[in-house]
């Protein structure tokens, strides 16, 4: 028997299982808790995928599947397709993350929480801005549901005051500045991360 | 059965709003979800005085429209909101209003019908535009029952499972009245030049960033021309509610139904097919049935009609009957296109199969409603099979065939009883 009518042999005998148990069928996720749902399994590349994936939707869409790798391939050129605010670096390392972790094929490798920020690597400042979740709505260059850091920048270029404003409204909130939703505060950072992170903001421009 | 994610169920409040509540509702949890992470802040943001965060501008909230429906309506997902009921909810002539399935694409836009102008443009004699009021007056109002079904009803049938909104076996679909104008008067009315081959809609909904491409479809000028095509601005006799397209929708019956383009305010007449994400990479089915699991191939095509279909409403799942007392077994079948000529149901997992009384009459695109009067002769567990059957040789397969992107599940559906004796 070749391996393609064995394979639909299989998804129909499945499928008549499926059937067979009745025609309320429990969801997949319903077999989940919540939050596990809810979290990607930690991994090179989680936290980028999270930062990306969940702008749009939530997160579940992405935890209930198990996909081959060109399934999740079509998904996520389908999302770029979309707006999904994504570099082309960016892309192979979602691409492979979800292959990994979410594959439907093979097993995914352990949970690894040190290889979370791949992107940010060892860089102080994008570490800190990942952890932070500020870049779920900023960019470096383009905007996303926040202006871009370089947008900010360039507003602020040539106040001797942006820096002191800019860490006030990051520790505090903003009420909507640049647009409809406003910015949550980040009351955990101290003084010398609100630093680090504001310098490098104001140097974008 | 939980129906309702805690989000919905404890709406954070001006004190509690967590930032993750925050994230999870504007932006994405972003890093703050990746377990392991020692500094993933977990602190409340939102103490006395902090701005309250809302919805975004110009959207209607989840809440809202949840509280619209029906408890039993199971939520598939938040961002974008899609819910449905399963089949043995639906045992109505016209789908209620609060047990119609709700469907995004990006968020539920608030819409203030005065400030609605509709747009007929492309390859139109004269482009005109229309206020509600003027569409009212300038073209004879209808009224129809017909079927929009998402693409992906009964997604979770397949398998492998394919990606996309976990739409259960059922219930994806309804069946309510609309009412509106013939998109074909409105089309007249414009002019439509002799080059014309689709025409797109396109609904003022939107995302939570500006990258995120709306949302158009198109349909070919025949259908579009259809008598049954509407542009529609009431359901069930209301006016449509807003996460049902208020103020204006498009209602392509019988059609997958992101074709019926909510929040409708323009309509172009094209030469090809509207080119976009929505029309070329979503919505599409291979043109020859693919491998379980396969990607998809670059000759797929578009989704239009739904094939051949059917639900039991009644029993639902493992309600209990008496030995030797009659019951009646109902359903729902439908088609895309063309009419339901026959329904077969049968009580021993297919090795008989007897016909059903199928109701008559009612509107071109609505569901038919078919029946079986049913005396259990032995207790235990009992199902039942429905197997419908079109006028153009159309029949419900066992399973369907399996997609990339799960569309058009039409498999038999099956409802397993008990007789007590």
């Amino acid at each position: 028997m070749q391996v393609g009518s064995s394979r639909k042999a299989a998804a129909i005998a499945a499928s008549l299982l499926l059937l067979a148990s009745g025609a309320a069928i429990a969801p997949l996720a319903a077999q989940e808790s919540v939050a596990a749902q809810r979290t990607l399994t930690p991994g090179k590349g989680a936290d980028l995928t999270m930062a990306r994936c969940s702008i749009c939707h939530d997160i579940t869409h992405v935890t209930r599947t198990r996909l081959s790798r060109g399934e999740w391939e079509y998904n996520v050129k389908n999302m770029i397709e979309r707006g999904m605010p994504i570099a082309p670096g960016e892309i192979p390392v979602v691409v492979d993350y979800l292959a990994a972790y979410y594959n439907r094929d093979t097993a995914a490798p352990p949970p690894d929480p040190a290889a979370g920020a791949v992107v940010a690597g060892e860089d102080p400042v994008q570490r800190l801005l990942l952890n932070h979740a500020c870049t779920a709505c900023h960019a470096t260059e383009q905007k996303i549901v926040g202006p871009s850091f370089t947008e900010v920048a360039t507003r602020y270029a040539g106040d001797g005051a942006a820096a002191a404003k800019l860490a006030a409204k990051i520790k505090s909130g903003g009420a909507g500045t640049w647009g409809a939703v406003p910015m949550p505060p980040n009351p955990g950072l101290s003084d010398a991360e609100l630093q680090q992170m504001v310098g490098w903001i104001l140097s974008r421009k | 059965m939980s129906r309702k994610p805690d989000l919905l169920a404890q709406q954070p409040s001006r004190s509690k709003l967590t930032r993750r509540d925050f994230l999870t509702r504007y932006a994405g949890a972003g890093a703050l979800a990746v377990a392991g992470g020692a500094a993933l802040p977990r602190e409340l943001w939102a103490q006395a005085g902090a701005p309250a965060a809302v919805d975004p501008a110009g959207t209607v909230a989840n809440s809202a429209v949840m509280a619209a429906k029906v408890p039993d309506m199971k939520l598939h997902s938040e961002r974008p909101l899609t819910a449905s009921v399963p089949a043995e909810l639906h045992n109505f002539d016209v789908t209620p209003s609060d047990r119609m399935f709700v469907r995004n694409n990006l968020l539920t836009p608030d819409l203030d019908a005065g400030k609605l102008r509709l747009t007929v443009k492309g390859l139109v004699d004269r482009e005109l535009t229309f206020t509600l009021d003027e569409l009212r007056k300038s073209f004879q109002v209808v009224t129809t029952q017909a079927m929009v079904e998402c693409a992906g009803s009964g997604r979770m049938a397949f398998t492998p499972r394919p990606s996309g909104t976990p739409w259960l076996v059922t219930g994806g679909m309804g069946c309510p009245k609309w009412s509106g104008v013939r998109l074909r008067d409105v089309l007249r009315a414009a002019g439509v030049k002799s080059n014309a081959v689709h025409v797109s809609g396109q609904g003022g909904d939107f995302g939570v960033i500006p990258t995120a491409a709306p949302v158009i479809r198109s349909i070919p000028l025949s259908k579009a021309m259809e008598e049954h095509t509407l542009i529609v601005f009431g359901m069930n006799g209301e006016p449509l509610p807003k996460v049902h397209g208020y103020p204006l929708r498009l209602i392509v019956p019988g059609w997958v139904g992101s074709a019926s383009t909510k929040w409708l305010h323009t309509l172009t007449v094209l030469d090809a097919p509207f080119k976009g994400t929505y029309m070329e990479s979503s919505y599409r089915i291979p043109k020859y049935a693919v491998q379980p699991g396969a990607k998809m191939p670059p000759d797929a095509v578009i989704t239009e009609a739904w094939p051949v279909k059917s639900m039991i409403t009644y029993p639902a799942p493992d309600a209990v009957f008496k030995l030797g007392r009659p019951m009646l077994v109902q359903g729902r079948a439908w088609v895309g296109e063309g009419a339901i000529d026959k329904v077969e149901l049968s009580f021993n997992e297919g090795v008989n199969w007897q016909r059903a009384m199928i109701n008559s009459g009612g509107d071109k695109y609505a569901w038919r409603i078919f029946s079986v009067e049913y005396v259990p002769k032995s207790p235990g567990y009992t199902t039942v099979l429905a197997r419908a059957t079109d006028d153009r040789g159309g029949v419900q397969p066992i399973v369907s065939e399996w997609n990339p992107l799960g569309y058009f599940w039409n498999g038999l559906h099956r409802v397993g009883f008990m007789v007590e004796a």
